[in-house]
């Protein structure tokens, strides 16, 4: 049997699935809701010559009609994939089809390939949303945009992944759902948790699927996430297919999974130390600029710093979200969090609020979290001279449009097409 | 002479620290032959075939010789699809032709999805399944229950004509006589009792002496 056969059959079994028309009646509604609140608030904020510059369609648009597709991520894809697996188990048509010609590891990527391609059918209302603001006359950027979707496939295939598993390794269909709604919610929990936190926990923060989905959404493509995405996701299907060996004892699936963990483990780890990344957004929102780039990669010794803030303090979110995280890409930076998990509210500690520097032995302090400060602060302690800002070449793309068709092709044609679908597979 | 198409020697199984399989040995000669296995509830039949199948782990023993295919009992694979989509299905994977296919009635109910068949229809449907399958070696578990006297007699003129090497798990005794080359008693996980049906006699009597 080839793989395309064992795809179709997975296919078919997906369109058989109501839980899947539900899903994609549900995706294209919520899309509809998520692009016209975002054209309307993009054409308001559009009015005002001081909001308009800078004003970007990545943020403005791709990302806030993509929020749907998160939501769907979480609480509905699951659903779908446990499906193709559960469902098998529960009737016994697994047991016909680990005796097929085709190896376990075919049959788990068959299922795979069948929900990938659900996933690109379930893009469609986002392609129809960003078709219409096309045509509208609104900017895309080709880079920005594959990059953020490039970002929810490998959010999406890990989901799919995950969910598997978990649809191989539990009894029932509904334990399953519960193991992957907890792993989402733990992820959530640890994302909250490691915020200004420092360390490991805060490296191992940043590839939570929300994480993720940040990085992707500020054009931001690094190689270190996508790889730790692709690795852990190998691993939910190698542990799929150990799961569903049926003729295996459970001691010996029990330590085979243990390997894959190990492995994948010790992989993502090495993943997590490549510092590539590259910066795909039109306005360049994730760098320095060029000049400033230069200098500090020039710097050859490590920045020390130390940041007095806690972790709910929002200049440490700030600091983190941009400076930090352009430095991180530009040169070799060692953050210290002395106060991680503490509120600092009745500390009256005259150091809150600071940050020191440490560059090749000389030291600074100051309070400020703002860009031209902290480069000011390291180019003295470099001795390089402070390079003169630039001219913002982003022009910024508004646009005082109106979603004028959105409603109908969201709200009615996209579910009666979607219905009238269903109904012929399901029903006649 | 040629070598058996299936041999299995000292089969043991074990579940939850429960003996379900105790040195079970035995072996299927020729195409065409018809092994049946009886036994009461719980003897252990279900686990052999799918531990002859690979799919259930093995404490110790051997299954050797040809692939084989086990077709459970009390399956309805693939509920949401119809009939003739399920048969299609398994004809891809062995790519045979399914011209014995009017004997087991299925054509009345070719468009039906699966889960709603009755238990005779789906009985049928997973012997025409099995028939599919590309192995020499068939097992069936219970291909006869839930089937009518009329439709059994068909299935088991079918099962006969296909010249497939068979194992089947039977509770009817008078079925077993009539259809198998040879019987295998199972109980409490050990074979209690082997050979033809001429051999072993009164099968009911036999039965109700070793089990």
């Amino acid at each position: 049997m080839r793989g395309r056969d064992l795809v179709r059959k997975e296919l078919a079994e997906l369109s058989a699935s109501r839980a899947w028309w539900l899903l994609l009646i549900v995706v294209g509604l919520l899309t509809g809701q998520a692009f016209i609140g975002a054209v309307r608030t993009y054409a308001e904020m559009s009015a005002p010559a001081a909001l308009a510059q800078g004003l970007s369609p990545l943020d403005g648009i791709v990302v806030p009609t993509l929020g749907a597709y998160d939501l769907a991520i979480m609480l509905l894809f699951p659903f779908v994939a446990i499906r193709l697996v559960a469902n098998e188990r529960a009737t016994g048509a697994l047991k016909i089809v680990l005796q097929w010609p085709v190896s376990r590891g075919g049959i788990v990527l068959a299922k795979l390939g069948a929900l990938a391609i659900a996933w690109l059918i379930s893009l469609v209302p986002f392609a129809i949303a960003i078709g219409l603001w096309a045509a509208y006359g609104g900017h895309l950027h080709g880079a920005e945009l594959a990059n953020v979707v490039a970002g929810y496939t490998l959010r999406f295939l890990l989901t799919a992944g995950l969910s598997m598993a978990a649809a191989a390794l539990l009894p029932g269909a509904a334990n399953a759902a519960v193991a992957v709604l907890a792993f989402t919610i733990g992820t959530w929990a640890l994302d909250f948790v490691a915020a200004g936190r420092g360390g490991w926990i805060q490296q191992l923060a940043t590839y939570t699927p929300a994480a993720v989905l940040r990085s992707f959404e500020r054009g931001l493509f690094r190689v270190d996430v996508a790889l730790v995405l692709c690795i852990v996701t190998i691993a939910t299907l190698a542990v799929t297919a150990i799961a569903i060996d049926l003729g295996a004892g459970l001691r010996s699936r029990s330590l085979r999974i243990a390997v894959v963990c190990l492995v994948a483990i010790v992989a993502a780890v090495g993943a997590a130390n490549i510092r590539t990344s590259f910066d795909l957004s039109e306005n360049r929102r994730s760098s320095f600029a060029p000049a400033e780039s230069r200098a500090l990669a020039g710097i050859a010794e490590p920045l020390q710093l130390t940041v007095w803030l806690s972790p709910e303090d929002p200049r440490l979110m700030d600091l983190e979200a941009n400076t930090l995280l352009k430095l991180r890409r530009t040169m070799r930076v060692h953050v210290a969090y002395p106060l991680a998990g503490r509120t600092a509210l009745f500390d009256n500690d005259e150091r809150y609020g600071t940050i020191e520097y440490r560059l090749g032995g000389r030291q600074a302090v100051n309070r400020s979290t703002t860009e031209a400060i902290v480069l000011e602060t390291i180019f003295g302690l470099a001795r390089v001279p402070v390079q003169p800002p630039e001219e913002a070449r982003y022009p910024g793309y508004p646009l005082r449009a109106q979603p004028r068709g959105a409603g109908v092709v969201f709200y009615l044609v996209w579910p009666v097409c979607t219905l009238a679908i269903a109904w012929r597979r399901l029903w006649t | 002479m040629t070598a058996p198409l299936l041999t299995v020697e000292g089969l043991t199984a074990d579940r939850g620290g429960r003996r379900i399989l105790d040195d079970v040995s035995f072996s299927a000669a020729r195409a065409g032959e018809i092994l049946g296995v009886i036994g009461p509830n719980g003897a252990g039949k279900t686990t052999l075939f799918e531990c002859v199948a690979g799919l259930q782990p093995v404490t110790r023993g051997t299954v050797a010789g040809v692939a084989r295919f086990y077709m459970p009992d009390a399956v309805r694979p693939w509920p949401d699809q119809t009939v003739a989509w399920t048969l299609r299905l398994m004809a891809k994977v062995s790519g045979a032709t399914m011209e014995w296919l009017p004997e087991l009635d299925l054509e009345r109910v070719a468009r039906q999805r699966v889960s709603s068949l009755s238990k005779g229809e789906t009985k049928r449907l997973n012997v025409a399944l099995a028939l599919l399958a590309p192995q020499p070696v068939l097992m069936l578990d219970e291909p006869f229950d839930g089937l009518d006297v009329r439709q059994t007699r068909k299935v088991m003129a079918l099962l006969r004509r296909v010249q497939r090497t068979l194992i089947v798990s039977i509770h009817q005794l008078t079925d077993a006589a009539k259809i198998c080359d040879r019987v295998l008693l199972l109980n409490e996980g050990r074979v209690v009792a082997a050979g033809t049906p001429g051999e072993l006699g009164d099968l009911e009597e036999l039965f109700l002496a070793r089990t």
